[in-house]
């Protein structure tokens, strides 16, 4: 089947006053119709500013996409010009974003933003516009729908803001949601609503969902497939068994490692990777989780690891030695 | 989970940015800034020029006077109509006008420096009170301070009318009894009602010494002197009257309160730098007091409390180091705007008593000769006015940008 | 670890209300913030308490006015058996060496003006008659002990990454060797690597140097990880306290089992096969709590008694306190 999404060699760069920041270094994945792609790293190592990429979000300057191809539904959204790119944003590709206080814009009514979006793309009337706010607030959970959409946002709570992003997301239809850390700000008990409602609309629905986290619980739940990014590679990416169970990456090992269990025993300690993640501007020249890494031998210091197939080609890791380490994660 | 076995790693130890101040960052940015800088070169050349010839190109203004070379044009070589250079040409008066213009710059930057001092020393101290006292309790003797300084500036009042100037000592003492009384804990219509006639006792009495009318206002006003510091006093109460009292003084029009307090006061240049400086000082007051209630809201302010730190220390180590970039910009801004002022007033005759250079009143003397074609009379004094208020706004703006904390954390 | 006998701090009775006010002219008294509703808990010297809860539950403010930062509306605090409330400014000042914080953001919880070397020794100036050197070399060694390099004395707090300044955040705190130290929510703005790096070295320096924490956080796990007893509050007030194990392994409060299944399990199988409880709507405002219990409006066994009255904080079983009216159907 040909995929939805196919991005090749992906790279985005800042450029600073101190420097060029290297955000994304030559990302290359496809996503399947339908799926779910979790991706997970921590803060600066690429995920948002691939997906902004994706979107052509990219504020240029400071901002450049240096290379690479983003091929979806056979164009490459490189390529678009503006124009064609504003149709394809909200149209086929929709995002939610992290922060639900300030996406949603203070001085109009949710009703009014969504209708905008629903008159736009899909050139409905003033009425046929409402009346679909209506099923897409009520389809995402919010009670008393018609009455709610003459509602400011400061009328909304956290958790409710981000289904009426939600809403406004879904409102045309896309083939892709990007949901970039969209539970990050709320609380774990409105987390586990929003979590459990967009896995309920994706299979409704039938969209490609791409989720952003930094938390490996939460798309340990949902995702079919995930991207681990560090320092703007992929460093590891497979189905999610593969990822939890036969984890072949040092640094994913840390990251569960690190993670606490809600059912540890007690008197487990966890594992720290020490240091630091290493500054996008002055990237060091062999693999970029060298200084951190408890596995490293002189190979890793000169020269770059690519994302290598294991013994399945659905499992790929960027790791010299990821034979030594495969089988110590397996429970 | 399965456990790693760890190779000897070596802790990773480095700072993630190079060591700098932030002053020095802001600095560095500065520099980078082309317009800042040209703002910077503009200023610079002003201070120089002014205070270079303020102290080695002696200028009496008294003895400079010479009829017989009247509005002479502008020349830059000595010819047989005109027997000496000048660059700028010569005015009604036959005097220098760079001359003139130079040394006026000396009196513009003596009135921008003092009045910004004014307005900053006053506004930025009481605008740092009221938001210090609005976010953090005040205690004993803070409360004792502020009480007593606040019947001193209310007992001036009824000092002033009643020409019994004891009345300051009285009230001032009122406020810092009714603190100490506070302990006692009485009930507050009570203490409210004993204080009030115990001011309107004070007030009146005294003012009885000089006739039964004055007596009879002072006693009103010893009433609501009495009734105000009988207050339990918060810093709330504190902050909000500081700061009606600002917006009292900003709905005047700026100028035209300058002018009536350069009125009362006398015309001169040093009065005119009072009169701006008096009409700057709620822009430093309410400035300095939101920068101070955003800062006390950091969490490092608490930090201090939860160490046990004194709130002296608090205010003077964390507060004020974190409330100079706006400060800063504001001034340079004022600076420019004081400037201004000047010369505003000069041309209106009520700023530097003429013979004395003022670029303002430079203006005001020889607009009358642009129609006679004596443009240059007009025209280099104006220049000046409008470079170095320029200057100084470009530097304000590039300070802003170099100093917004939004940019590095 | 934890020595029944010997209590460090007693919390009874707490109430911490922020009045709100309305009116031009005279400031009108209209209603409370009820951040802290009235709530009792014992810490233990060596042992580490974990508070958990949901944004506006108060536990932030439990922590601060556990420390005076906030004087209580009403209730105790009795810290090693003296009443905080009865101190003096000046006594209170001396009180707060035995007591110290760790605040949540490292970027706003250190003056960016200050150098590290100022901003550790700070409680020593204020406490201490110690002079340059001593404090220099102390603050050196203090440096030392969370992790960092003793050369970054004359260093800037932006110079330094969201974990490097937690760490000076964690120096300062230790600076006056305090009995207590509050954590409020230390890691939740730290990456995920650098938080493990954190708590292990919280973990480590308890060891070290026999600290009692109260650990504040919203991660359920990460607080079960690391206290020896929590505390799990809504809307200003507790709704069950019990040993860590207990609390996970029989929870007897609805909201803390819909809060336990509510943590996100980073590992696919179980993930996907266990019972999740999906609480409705969000949290009702402090404001204005709910009559009767404050969690009637979520709660997906409430009856009409818990519309009508506030369930009493009770031991239901030893070391077990839950407030619930029908907390009895989940003893097994």
């Amino acid at each position: 089947m040909e995929p939805l999404l196919s991005i090749n060699n992906l790279k985005t760069r800042f450029h600073t006053e101190d420097g060029i920041v290297k955000a994304v270094n030559g990302v290359s994945y496809s996503m399947k119709v339908g799926e779910v792609l979790g991706v997970v790293g921590e803060s600066g190592c690429g995920k948002s500013v691939h997906a902004l990429s994706i979107m052509r979000l990219i504020q240029i300057p400071p901002g450049e996409i240096e290379s690479g191809e983003i091929w979806f539904d056979g164009r490459d959204l490189l390529k678009l010009d503006n124009n064609d790119m504003r149709h394809v944003r909200g149209r086929d590709i929709a995002m939610v974003f992290q922060d639900p206080m300030s996406s949603l814009n203070p001085v109009y009514t949710v009703g009014f933003q969504i209708c905008e979006a629903l008159m736009l793309h899909k050139k409905m009337n003033k009425n046929e516009a409402r009346h679909r706010a209506v099923e897409l607030l009520t389809l995402v959970g919010i009670p008393e729908a018609k009455r709610r959409l003459d509602n400011y946002p400061h009328q909304f709570s956290g958790g409710m803001r981000q289904r009426a992003m939600i809403a406004m997301a879904l409102s045309c239809e896309p083939k892709l949601l990007i949901a970039d850390e969209p539970t990050t700000a709320l609380d774990v008990t409105i987390q586990a609503q929003i979590i459990n409602l967009v896995v309920k609309l994706q299979e409704e629905l039938g969209m490609a969902v791409m989720w952003i986290t930094h938390d490996l619980g939460i798309v340990a739940e949902m995702a079919h497939t995930i991207n681990v990014m560090y320092a703007g590679y992929i460093i590891e990416r497979g189905n999610v068994r593969d990822i939890y169970k036969r984890t072949l990456h040092p640094y994913t090992f840390g990251l569960l490692g690190s993670l606490p269990v809600i059912d540890e025993a007690p008197g487990t300690k966890l594992i720290s990777i020490p240091g630091l993640p290493p500054d996008l501007i002055d990237l060091p020249k062999g693999c970029p989780f060298y200084v951190r890494c408890t596995y490293r031998v002189d190979q890793c210091k000169f020269e770059l690891p690519p994302l290598m197939e294991s013994e399945s080609s659905q499992h790929t890791v960027a790791c010299w030695r990821w034979q030594e380490i495969d089988g110590k994660g397996t429970k | 989970m399965a456990e790693i076995n760890p190779q000897d790693t070596e802790i990773v130890d480095f700072a993630i940015r190079e060591h700098r101040s932030l002053w020095l960052d802001a600095w560095r940015r500065l520099i980078a800034n082309k317009i800042a800088m040209l703002g910077l070169f503009v200023v610079a050349l002003f201070i120089l020029t002014a205070s270079l010839s303020h102290f080695f190109w002696k200028y009496d203004p008294k003895s400079d006077l010479d009829y017989s070379s009247k509005l002479f044009a502008p020349n830059l070589v000595v010819t047989e109509d005109a027997p000496a250079v000048h660059i700028f040409g010569t005015d009604k008066l036959g005097r220098d006008i760079f001359r003139r213009v130079v040394h006026g710059g000396w009196n513009s930057l003596r009135v921008g420096l003092v009045s910004v001092s004014i307005s900053l020393a006053i506004g930025g101290l009481m605008g740092l009170l009221a938001g210090f006292f609005e976010s953090i309790d005040m205690n004993f003797w803070e409360r004792v301070t502020l009480m007593g300084l606040l019947g001193l500036g209310l007992g001036s009042l009824s000092a002033w009318i009643a020409a019994q100037f004891f009345q300051i000592f009285l009230f001032s003492g009122l406020g810092i009894f009714s603190v100490v009384f506070q302990r006692w804990k009485a009930g507050k219509k009570v203490r409210i009602l004993a204080f009030a006639v115990m001011g309107m006792l004070l007030g009146g009495v005294s003012g009885l010494l000089v006739g039964p009318l004055v007596g009879l206002v002072c006693g009103f006003l010893g009433l609501g002197v009495g009734m105000i510091l009988a207050r339990p006093l918060g810093g709330k109460l504190f902050s909000d009257v500081t700061m009606r009292i600002m917006d009292v003084i900003l709905s005047f029009p700026s100028y035209l309160l300058a002018i009536a307090i350069v009125a009362f006061l006398g015309p001169g240049l040093e009065k005119g730098m009072i009169a701006i400086g008096v009409v700057g000082i709620p822009v430093y007051a309410r400035l300095a007091r939101s920068a101070v209630l955003s800062v006390s809201q950091k969490e490092y302010v608490l930090a201090a409390q939860a160490v046990g730190e004194s709130h002296g220390r608090i205010l003077f180590k964390h507060i004020v180091p974190n409330i100079l970039s706006p400060i800063i910009v504001q001034s340079t801004m004022g600076l420019a705007n004081a400037i201004l002022s000047a010369a505003a007033l000069g041309f209106l005759g009520l700023g530097a008593i003429p013979p004395e250079p003022e670029w303002g009143a430079m203006l005001g003397d020889s607009y009358k000769y642009l129609s006679s074609g004596a443009w240059w009379a007009v025209l280099f004094p104006g220049l000046a006015i409008m470079l170095s208020v320029l200057g100084f706004n470009l530097l304000g703006d590039g300070l802003r940008d170099a100093l917004d904390p939004k940019m590095r954390i | 670890m934890t020595s029944e006998d010997s209590v460090l701090v007693q919390v009874q009775n707490l109430k911490k209300y922020f009045p709100i006010y309305k009116g031009l002219i005279v400031n009108k008294h209209v209603n409370d913030v009820k951040a802290v509703d009235d709530i009792s808990f014992d810490v233990y010297k060596g042992e580490t308490l974990g508070l958990v809860g949901e944004t506006g539950c108060g536990k932030t403010t439990v922590g601060r006015t556990i420390l005076h930062l906030y004087r209580p509306t009403s209730g105790k605090i009795i810290f090693g058996g003296i009443n905080l409330a009865d101190l003096g400014e000046n006594e209170m000042r001396v009180m707060r060496r035995r007591m110290q914080m760790i605040f949540q953001d490292p970027y706003a919880s250190l003056n960016p003006r200050m150098t590290v070397g100022s901003i550790i020794s700070a409680p020593l100036d204020v406490h201490t008659s110690a002079n340059r050197k001593e404090k220099q070399d102390q603050v050196q060694e203090l440096l030392k002990i969370v992790g960092l390099n003793p050369d970054f004395v004359n260093r800037y707090p932006h110079e330094f990454s969201g974990g490097q300044r937690q760490r000076i955040g964690i120096a300062r705190a230790l600076a006056l060797s305090p009995d207590l130290i509050i954590c409020d929510e230390p890691i939740s703005s730290l990456d995920v690597s650098i938080q493990a790096q954190v708590v292990n070295l919280l973990e480590e320096l308890q060891e070290r140097l026999g600290l009692t924490y109260i650990f504040i956080a919203h991660d359920l796990s990460m607080v079960r990880h690391i206290s020896n007893r929590m505390v799990v509050m809504y809307l200003g007030k507790i709704m069950e306290l019990a040993d860590r194990n207990e609390i996970y392994l029989r929870p007897l409060h609805p909201y803390t089992q819909a809060l336990m299944s509510a943590v996100p399990i980073p590992d696919p199988d179980k993930a996907r096969n266990r019972q999740r409880i999906l609480l409705e709507g969000d949290i009702p405002s402090p404001v204005n709590p709910p009559i009767g219990c404050n969690f009637n409006t979520r709660c997906p066994i409430a009856t009409e008694e818990c519309f009508k009255i506030d369930p009493e904080y009770r031991e239901l079983t030893p070391k077990h306190f839950v407030a619930c009216h029908h907390a009895e159907q989940f003893i097994k």
